[in-house]
């Protein structure tokens, strides 16, 4: 790390001195009284909510940064009324909070051409539209020209901060910005840092980064062939372009603080079967491990051929504690995406939207996290019949129904979807300029994922009924019931057996797995052959975000031992209760499902003790590791490397703890900012570690 | 013929090549001071309580009939509600085990790993290492040894093991005699075994300090090795002081005699001067 990136670190990590430039948070509703008298449609309202917000915005400009733009405006201004958002809400299915969120811009669309070619191509297709008596679309492509100049607007009144600051460079790329494409790996990364800020100010939230390494990689090369950087240089660039998405990033929408999308992939496979992995890339894992940040989160492709020095470079980060990298298997995904109707030509460039929910970027506006289905919820709907059944197979037969009963009942649900427009989103999303339409319509994409919630304990679950109740017999159907029933009160030995001796998923035990095998494919058959209103398919997936919560809070005991209200395992992990066999189980069992008919998204977690990556010789092996688990057919996995007695500390002493980084669902956090009930989640997993 | 065992762990990275998975086989000659794994000692089951959680409830007492002594029944296993309590010490023919290790055969050949067979000291148990290691074979195996056996059982081990790593504790034997409770004179004797073998072999040192840490103790075991071709290299365990903590979990007292806060001299000077690859661990 170079003294400049040093001192800006300490400026805005460590000090958060900029947080002196924040204005005090403000009423959300404060431009929505008025776009309502004025009686504005809700594209215009976004146009002149992005217009108002940067407005409201400082410019604050440092002498030596060569990329610029801080967020002062803590609260961004909601375009409907209170009562006006009950009405919508009333007649539309509203996805979280109403916005386009949680999908994957392709920056090239502004990066390859800049603000002046932009608009006029825009300004074509208006009149194209004018002529041929298309109004909506003519009106449409007006709102995109707005959009473009009151981001150039805003661009210009920061380059004469700029000026005045002293920071001539700053100065200079921001005006040539405002009309012409970045040509230097420099002007590209600060038109990027515009294009997500701006997209953050129209309220956009859970904007993926992409394939950084691929969009970036001409301005690199050019500037490398052309002399312009080094390796230290580019280094020190991205360094700065990373420090920048820790800027603001607490203003951010999300459930938590790091919860905030800023995903990012590297390498993976192209069409031709070589490996895209290049020099940016590994530049970008260098950044990651000198500034250990949690934004950007990095995400690795990889795939059967993929080498062991690739997975060497990710576990030198994931021993840093960060929680990064998560790996995707291309041969997985690749699979999972044509069987959803994916065209080749786009399946190469997947990435993760916010956490880990594969989606294209520029063409998918897939709604990848629609709702969660909770594995659990349906097992314990057929335990609750338990006495109906004469064996097991008739068991398994109801629960089969119960999924599919549950996966109808969400699928409806999930119509009638309303979101709001967002012109600054559309100008990086492929086709809607073209067409006049805005990318809250959606798309060429249009799936809805699902995630499957729970899936250790419903198989434990099962497996224990099976076991005591229909094999070894030393429970009639009624005691376990009763004994769930009460939440084992009274009954210590049992709840102490279920939950501690019972088959588990993740011992390697081809019995117990199978059952695992057949949820899955169960939820992929419940979903499969079926149209969502705006023409998309359903896709199921192996996350939990936070529905592991939500839906085992007021479920009741379970017949693995768990008591009521206890919470499931996070994502496609094993149970929390019990030591496995170890990491060569888990693996083998977390493989043997079908994960390409369930792989919206969803990584196996296993957490390792910091001392697995005490040398370079260790490090090499857990890097074996991870790539067994890919070679394995595993298909996305995240490792982290954890010290229980640091987290110990870390809850009783948080003043001394405000780096420490932990792994959540999907992205990585504070542990200290984190609620406690995932601080006790993820010690509770720690436990069990090797 | 069974065999028991205290653990087994998936996943070891620093117990010989490629990632592998370690039997921990229960039950030592040796009594070294410094022992951090006291539940490997004895040869029979025992009764292993965490306190870390307990809530006091009482219990696993109000079960317990043997109050005065334990007799590792494991009757009050069950009655924790922390899961605080377990038996350590669990049997198994070598066919049981062999299936179970077996089980993991692909990882061990993606990876050039395998399985080892530590301890404890599993020498101790030689008719069922033997049988087991047979039955693994085709397999990558190694042996963790503190070489305490009758000369011949070294050498069947030997025969069918592919890599070994010994410890040396201490080269003078009186000293030897006091820290581990055992002359070294077999262990002596089977390092010339070892050494003549072939098989590859790595020597480990748990470096104690003010026991076997002096540049003395170094430099007699360094020249012990200066004709083994087969001697990959030396590794070096400084003593780290969590190594008391799983006494009182089998109800004993940890009494190392020595000063467990003095630094440990990891000089490896003794070692270069042979030209003897030497790590740190
Ligand atoms: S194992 Fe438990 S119940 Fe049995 S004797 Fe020991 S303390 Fe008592
Ligand atoms: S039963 Fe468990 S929690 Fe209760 S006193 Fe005994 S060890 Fe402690």
């Amino acid at each position: 790390m170079t003294d400049r990136i040093q001192k800006m670190y300490d400026y805005y990590v460590k000090d958060k001195a900029h947080h002196e430039f924040r204005q005090p948070e403000t009423d959300k509703y404060r431009y929505a009284v008025k776009y309502k008298e004025q009686g504005l449609c809700d594209t215009d309202r976004a146009v002149y909510r992005l217009r108002d917000v940067l407005n409201e915005e400082k410019p604050v400009v440092f002498p030596d940064e060569k990329i610029v733009l801080l967020r002062t405006v803590r609260t961004l201004p909601e375009i409907f009324t209170e009562d006006e958002f009950k009405e919508i809400s009333s007649k539309h299915y509203i996805h979280e909070q109403g916005k386009v969120c949680n999908i994957c811009p392709d920056y090239t669309n502004l990066l390859k051409y800049g603000f002046a070619a932009k608009k006029a191509e825009i300004e074509n297709k208006a009149e194209e539209f004018a002529k041929a008596g298309k109004k909506e679309e003519a009106g449409y492509e007006q709102a995109l020209i707005s959009t473009i100049e009151t981001v150039q607007h805003f661009m210009e009144r920061y380059a004469q901060e700029a000026e005045k600051s002293g920071n001539d460079y700053a100065a200079v790329t921001l005006r040539k910005l405002i009309n012409d494409a970045p040509e230097t790996l420099a002007e590209a990364l600060q038109y990027l840092r515009i294009i997500h800020y701006c997209l953050w100010c129209s309220f956009n939230y859970h904007n993926g980064l992409g394939r950084f390494d691929q969009y970036m990689y001409p301005y690199f090369e050019k500037d490398m062939k052309e002399g312009r950087i080094d390796k230290d240089s580019a280094l020190e660039l991205i360094e700065e372009f990373f420090l920048s998405l820790n800027k603001d990033s607490d203003l951010y929408t999300g459930m938590q603080q790091g919860d905030n999308g800023q995903s990012m992939m590297l390498g993976g496979l192209n069409r031709d079967g070589s490996e895209s992995f290049n020099e940016l890339s590994d530049i970008c894992l260098q950044a990651s491990l000198e500034l250990k940040l949690i934004d950007p989160k990095i995400n690795l492709r990889v795939n059967k051929k993929t080498p062991l020095s690739e997975y060497i470079r990710g576990t030198e980060l994931t021993k840093v504690g960060i929680g990064f990298p998560q790996y995707s298997n291309d041969d997985v995904v690749f699979e999972a995406l044509r069987r959803w109707g994916y065209d080749e030509d786009d399946i190469y460039d997947y990435t993760v939207a916010a956490c880990w929910e594969f989606i294209i970027p520029g063409y998918g506006t897939d709604i990848v996290n629609v709702n969660g289905m909770s594995f659990p919820k349906c097992v314990i709907a057929s335990i609750n019949k338990l006495e109906q059944f004469d064996d097991f197979d008739a068991l398994m037969e109801d629960v089969r129904c119960e999924i599919f009963k549950e996966s109808d009942r969400l699928r409806e649900t999930a119509a009638n979807v309303y979101m709001e427009p967002s012109p600054m989103m559309s100008l990086v999303m492929n086709g809607c300029v073209e067409n006049g339409r805005d990318v809250s319509k959606g798309c060429k994409y249009n799936n809805y994922g699902f995630h499957g919630t729970g899936i250790a304990t419903a198989v434990d679950s099962l497996a224990s009924v099976r076991k005591y109740v229909f094999e070894d017999k030393k429970l009639t159907k009624e005691e376990m019931l009763t004994a769930v029933r009460n939440d084992f009160r009274g009954n210590d030995e049992l709840l102490n057996e279920l939950r501690y001796e019972g088959p588990k998923f993740g011992n390697d035990d081809d019995r117990t797995d199978e059952i695992a095998v057949k949820l899955l494919d169960w939820f992929a058959d419940a979903l499969e052959g079926h149209k969502n209103d705006v023409g998309g398919v359903y896709r199921a997936g192996t996350g939990s975000a936070m529905y592991y919560i939500w839906q085992s809070e007021n479920e009741q005991a379970t017949p693995d031992g768990r008591r009521k209200g206890e919470q499931f395992a996070a994502n496609y992990s094993p149970s929390i209760f019990t030591r496995l066999d170890g990491p060569f189980s888990i693996i083998k069992s977390f493989s043997k499902p079908h994960l390409e008919r369930v792989s919206n998204g969803g990584p196996l977690t296993i957490e390792l003790s910091d001392t697995m990556f005490r040398n370079g010789e260790a490090v090499e092996k857990t890097a074996a590791f991870v790539k067994t688990f890919i070679d394995l057919g595993g298909h996305q996995m995240q490792i982290n490397a954890v010290n229980l007695e640091t987290l110990k500390d870390a809850k009783l002493h948080p003043e001394n703890h405000r780096n420490l980084i932990v792994r959540v669902w999907g992205w990585s956090g504070y542990f200290v900012e984190l609620d406690e009930c995932y601080q006790n989640q993820i010690m509770k997993r720690m436990q069990l570690i090797i | 013929m069974k065999g028991i065992i205290f653990d087994i762990k998936q996943m070891a990275v620093f117990d010989g090549p490629g990632i592998r998975t370690t039997v921990f086989m229960k039950g030592c000659p040796l009594r070294c001071r410094w022992c951090h794994n006291p539940e490997g000692l004895s040869f029979t089951p025992q009764l292993m309580v965490s306190d870390n959680g307990c809530q006091k409830c009482g219990k696993c007492m109000d079960k317990c009939e043997h109050k005065d002594k334990c007799i590792s029944c494991g009757e009050c296993v069950r009655v924790c509600p922390m899961h605080l309590r377990r038996i350590v010490g669990t049997e198994y023919t070598p066919e049981e085990l062999a299936a179970r290790l077996l089980k993991d055969k692909v990882i061990y050949e993606m990876n050039g790993g395998g399985i080892t067979l530590s301890g404890g000291e599993p020498t101790a148990q030689p008719e069922f290492i033997i049988a087991l290691l047979k039955k693994l074979e085709g397999i990558h195996r190694a042996v963790e040894t503190c070489g305490y056996c009758a000369p011949d059982i070294f050498r069947t081990v030997l025969d069918h093991v592919d890599y070994v790593m010994m410890d040396l504790k201490l080269i003078d034997e009186k000293q030897h005699e006091y820290w581990t409770g055992k002359s070294n004179r077999l262990i002596l004797q089977n390092l010339e075994q070892l050494k003549k073998s072939g098989k590859p072999f790595v020597i480990r040192i748990p470096l104690i300090p003010g026991v076997n840490d002096t540049y003395e103790n170094k430099v007699q075991t360094a020249g012990l090795l200066t004709d083994a071709d087969n001697l990959q290299f030396v590794e070096l365990l400084p003593y780290h002081t969590t190594a008391g903590a799983k006494y009182g979990m089998i109800d004993r007292c940890y009494e190392p005699g020595f000063d467990t806060d003095r630094a440990v001299d990891t000089d490896i000077s003794a070692f270069k001067k042979y030209d003897i690859p030497v790590k740190v661990l």
